[in-house]
């Protein structure tokens, strides 16, 4: 019999078999009723309905788009230290995993948002690898500023490649970008690789430079989508958000406004963001942004500069370390719009529609917190 | 580390007595020893040198005895920001955590009732030395805000991981019934709660100079909020 | 220091005690009676008769209708629904029918089966048997102090005691009536309950009216006075150095207190919520079970249905989720109350586990790791010696009255723990094994072999 059983459960099946007569199912054929009990499994659901998500379950779906639907999942923000440092963050990463590996079907892929490790360690990063290395469906990983400095992403690379790459899937162009990128504020004062690195994972520490994409990114992206016509799809990822929200957080990329204008030509643009740790969500002309949220903590909403379009997911409870996390699944439309499926553990998910983004917030409104950050 | 910052304090208060007065120098470093001669052949023995036990009773300072006066006194600093590289901590927690300035009290300049008083009348300095003070005592509290290690986290975990700038801290809804305690509660309790909780570290001392500092920095990033005890 | 900012708010809880402990030293009698000599009924509860001797002697039959002592007013009152004001006539009313077995199908089954006073009012027993040696699926939480519940059921799907009290008089394995009529038909032809129904509500029996009598007479169970409480109000000597250790780690590192709320307005031990502590997690075809039991309750959407589907059927795992439909309620159940749990083993809302150092043993580890599992649950890392605290300090909760028996258990759960923990894992608990480590490496190596096929 294959699987893992916990002391409770073996110790439970061998006492209802003593008193009830009753044989448990081992967790072999669990996984065979659970499979057949339709796509009513994690995060597919609506709120309150277990109603899977149609566009989720018609994958050949054609309509005025032309593409194809499809559906992948995101898990997101992991910050791993060694898990001898702190098991809470390393649990995080595997509740994740384990929801991504309990859909059903299995999502075409599943993205990786960036910050795997917290202090960019190669023991940090070889933990985080070995986890995703776990997950069912394949794998594409972006990189965040906690992966980078400390080696400036030596260990990254090794593992998994150039941090800026782009791949077609289904008839959707998908770029991956290295947003993260900080001018050079260590060598006056000079750091240590390690106090470079912290002085980067400190979300409010003002001695660091601002988050940009860069130059020599921008003119790759460009020559990246030359080849595609207007009415193409396409869904970039960045780890930061590909606009200025809040500096004092970098809640910002400093070169956001050259990106977008290399993005503006197309009819419409998905941008998929980390590094917030929360429900965000902003349309910027043509573009629209969602961010991912964290399987290590979530961040309070930024005192200005919000997006009115942003709906604040409901102020977590600390006591319950993984309140206000969780990770999700994206069912793309044949027209290149997404759903955004925000899986909350222990809490209902919530959905963004596309007609909730393209009326500006006048229809499919996603249900509102009733206690929103202080 | 708790033993630590006290030191750290300690220091600072040196710090004071040597920016202040040059005097002080020589006051307040006693002569260890003069004989170099005595003790037979030095390094730089057309130079002697003394040794002085500076003001915090630990580190010495070797200074050339032909070295005096203004060149001396500068010296001693020289030498004595070498071994504090921590002298400029408070423009460098500000730096590093941009934090709320202390109200601006320009306007008790002004002419008044008090004026020539023993009480109610103040000066420059006076409001100089307060804003100081208070500004150490805010900045006292960021870097603990911001070390886990100063907190004995146990999970590397600090408060401005979930609470950058003290973002979502609002003390001015104390005293509440905090659900994570199942009571009511002072701000301290819940910065306590989370020191052992999310942070996985050793609870304070609620009269501690730390969770004082705590305090005062989480208060100060609240900066013009209204009080609202008991919101949720 | 707790004690000082939570409960010196009143004297009145002080002298109120001091009252109690008289009437202790009146009644102890009752409890010393060993359990062996106690006359039971074929389904193993003590004797109406015996029940009602007892409870005699425990609850002298006096100002029964007042707020109790130790109980803030306010909340007292606000917990008390709309025309139901407790009255003499009703809580008499009430404790007639709770002992009547004239209420269920084949006359061998009351209230007092279940909620045995003899045995802390719940029957100590995993999951309880009804009528025809049926068993439900849930353990028979006890009636103590379900004044200051605020929900009842362990999914809560009852809002008020007046509305549960019926239910289970038509629960096919509990009591069986097929509907109010005919409980009602059972008991309708009694003069004397004509003459109380009349005196308590002014009008004719309804079956509404037996469950607000039997939940008017509920409410007057209200034990609370324990060593703890007395601990609270001042006396350090209440409870044992031991114990008092463990409410110190039930406060910080044993993370008891989020969940389980003590303090002056709500003293029961329970935050009223519902949560997935991970125990319902080993029957884990969570998602079935959710698909089946939507499909069930889409069929018939009666609170009939759903009480047999909730006591009935493996469906009992989902919990709240019966109830709400939420996701994230899948597999969780209302915090359980603290007070007297000395006595009323064996725990968790299926009766799995047969003590306290069990129970100690699954929190310590962090429950088990399940889609749905509270994120509140972290492993605790207590030693042995830390656990023996907690659960020292969860054996002085109990009402002085039940002294004998309390110790009696405490006795017994501790000599049978000394010789299993079945839930202990020590290698969960120090966190050198991961809640989600196992199931995520067991998904994919199962994967993989199905893969190999």
């Amino acid at each position: 019999m294959a699987g893992y059983k916990s002391v409770e459960t073996k110790y439970m099946e061998e006492r209802e078999k003593l008193f009830r007569g009753l044989t448990n199912l081992d967790r072999r054929s669990f996984l065979k009723v659970s499979a057949a009990a339709m796509g009513a499994a994690a995060g597919l659901a609506a709120p309150a309905s277990f109603t899977p998500v149609t566009v989720a379950q018609e994958p050949g779906e054609k309509a005025s788009g032309g593409g194809e639907g499809f559906r992948f999942a995101y898990v997101s923000d992991s910050h791993l230290y060694e898990k001898h440092v702190n098991d809470r963050f390393v649990r995080g990463l595997l509740r994740g995993v384990d929801d991504v590996n309990n859909l059903d079907p299995q999502p075409d892929f599943v993205f990786y948002g960036g910050d795997l490790a917290q202090l960019g360690q190669p023991k940090e990063l070889e933990l985080g690898a070995e986890i995703l290395k776990n997950l069912k469906a394949p794998l594409k990983i972006m990189v965040g500023e906690h992966d980078w400095y400390l080696d400036m992403g030596e260990k990254w690379r090794e593992l998994y490649g150039d941090p800026t790459y782009s791949f077609d899937h289904k008839g959707v162009h998908f770029v991956v970008l290295n947003s993260v990128v900080e001018a050079d504020f260590w060598t006056k004062r000079k750091m240590t690789p390690m106090e470079r690195m912290k002085t980067v994972a400190g979300l409010d520490n003002g001695l660091q430079s601002s988050f940009t994409v860069g130059e020599k990114q921008r003119e790759w992206l460009k020559n990246d989508l030359a080849g595609l016509p207007d009415d193409a799809r396409v869904i970039v990822f960045s780890h930061s958000p590909l606009y200025k929200l809040y500096k004092a957080w970098n809640f910002w990329t400093d070169d956001a406004d050259e990106v977008q204008a290399i993005l503006q030509r197309f009819n419409k643009v998905v941008v998929i963001h980390g590094h917030t740790h929360q429900l965000l969500l902003n349309r910027i002309g043509n573009i629209y942004f969602y961010g991912m949220l964290a399987t290590a903590w979530p961040w309070p909403y930024a005192p200005e500069g919000m997006p009115e379009l942003t709906i604040e997911m409901t102020r977590p409870d600390p006591f319950n370390s993984t309140d206000g996390c969780g990770n999700g699944e994206i069912p793309v439309h044949p027209d290149g719009m997404i759903d955004m499926v925000y899986n909350l553990w222990n809490r209902n998910p919530i959905t963004v529609r596309p007609p909730y983004m393209t009326s500006w917030g006048k229809t499919d409104v996603p249900p509102l917190p009733n206690r929103p950050s202080y | 580390m708790k033993q630590a910052l006290i030191r750290s304090h300690a220091s600072r208060v040196c710090v004071g007595v040597i920016c202040l007065s040059l005097l002080a120098i020589s006051s307040a470093c006693q002569r260890k020893t003069a004989s170099n001669d005595a003790k037979g052949p030095s390094s730089d023995s057309c130079c002697p040198t003394e040794e002085l036990l500076s003001c915090d009773g630990k580190a010495t300072i070797t200074i050339s005895k032909s070295v005096t006066g203004q060149a001396r006194a500068d010296a001693l600093m020289e030498q004595w920001k070498h071994n504090h590289p921590d002298r400029n901590w408070v423009e460098e927690e500000k730096a590093a955590h941009a934090f709320e300035e202390p109200a601006d009290n320009s306007d008790i300049l002004k002419d008044g009732q008090a004026k020539g008083h023993a009480y109610g009348d103040f000066s420059e300095t006076d409001l100089l030395v307060w804003t100081r003070e208070t500004e150490k005592f805010v900045a006292q509290g960021s870097r603990i805000f911001h070390s886990g290690d100063l907190l004995e986290s146990t999970v590397g975990a600090s408060c401005d991981m979930c609470h950058p700038h003290a973002a979502n801290t609002h003390p001015e809804t104390y005293p509440k019934f905090q659900t994570q305690l199942g009571r009511v509660v002072l701000l301290r309790d819940m910065i306590n709660w989370c020191i052992e909780n999310p942070v996985r570290g050793k609870k304070l001392a609620p009269d501690s100079a730390e969770m004082r500092a705590l305090e005062a920095y989480i208060m100060a990033q609240r900066k013009g909020v209204e009080m609202n005890y008991g919101k949720h | 220091m707790f004690r000082a900012k939570l409960f010196r708010t009143s004297r009145q809880p002080a002298l109120m005690g001091a009252a109690f402990l008289a009437a202790v030293v009146l009644v102890a009698g009752a409890a010393k009676e060993a359990a062996q000599d106690i006359p039971r009924d074929e389904l193993g509860a003590a004797t109406v008769k015996h029940q009602i001797e007892v409870l005699d002697k425990l609850m002298p039959q006096k100002d029964l209708d007042q707020v109790p002592p130790g109980v803030d007013p306010i909340a007292w009152k606000a917990l008390i629904p709309e025309g139901n004001a407790m009255t003499p006539e009703r809580i008499a009313l009430g404790k007639k029918l709770f002992f009547d077995k004239r209420l269920s199908a084949d006359g061998t089954v009351s209230c007092a089966t279940c909620h045995d006073i003899t045995r802390g009012l719940t029957d100590q027993l995993p999951t309880s048997e009804g009528i025809r040696k049926q068993f439900g699926k849930r353990n028979a939480p006890t009636t103590f102090n379900v004044v200051l519940l605020h929900t009842l059921f362990l999914d809560g799907r009852s809002p008020n005691l007046d509305h549960q009290a019926r239910q289970p008089i038509l629960n096919p394995v509990e009591m069986g009536m097929p509907d109010g009529e005919t409980a009602l038909k059972a008991i309708k032809d009694d003069a004397e309950y004509q003459k109380m129904f009349k005196e308590a509500y002014g009008r004719e029996m309804n079956f509404e009216d037996v469950g607000r009598a039997i939940a008017a007479f509920e409410r007057t169970l209200v034990f609370l006075d324990s060593p703890f409480r007395r601990f609270l109000d001042g006396d350090e000597n209440a409870i044992s150095a031991d114990a008092k250790a463990g409410w110190d780690l039930f406060n910080g590192k044993a993370r008891c207190v989020s969940c389980h709320h003590m303090n002056p307005s709500n003293p029961l031990g329970t935050d009223n919520r519902f949560h997935n502590v991970g125990v319902s997690a080993r029957h884990q075809d969570f998602e079935g079970l959710a698909s089946e039991a939507l499909k069930a309750m889409k069929e018939d959407a009666s609170e009939q249905k759903l009480d047999e589907l909730a006591v009935g059927t493996d469906m009992s795992e989902l919990g709240r989720f019966m109830v709400t439909h939420n996701r994230s309620d899948i597999g969780s159940f209302r915090t359980l109350q603290l007070l007297n749990i000395g006595i009323t083993q064996p725990y968790m809302h299926d009766g799995s586990m047969a003590t306290l150092w069990d129970v100690m043993d699954h929190y310590n580890k962090g429950g088990e790791a399940n889609p749905f599992l509270d994120g509140g649950m972290e492993p605790l890392d207590l030693t042995e010696k830390e656990i023996d605290q907690v659960v020292a300090f969860l054996f002085s909760m109990t009402d002085d009255r039940f002294k004998e028996e309390n110790q009696r258990q405490f006795d017994e759960q501790k000599a049978r723990a000394q010789k299993e923990r079945p839930f202990r894992d020590n290698e969960m608990a120090a966190r050198r094994t991961l809640g989600f480590e196992d199931r995520v490496k067991a998904e994919s190596s199962i994967e993989k072999q199905e893969g190999a096929k």
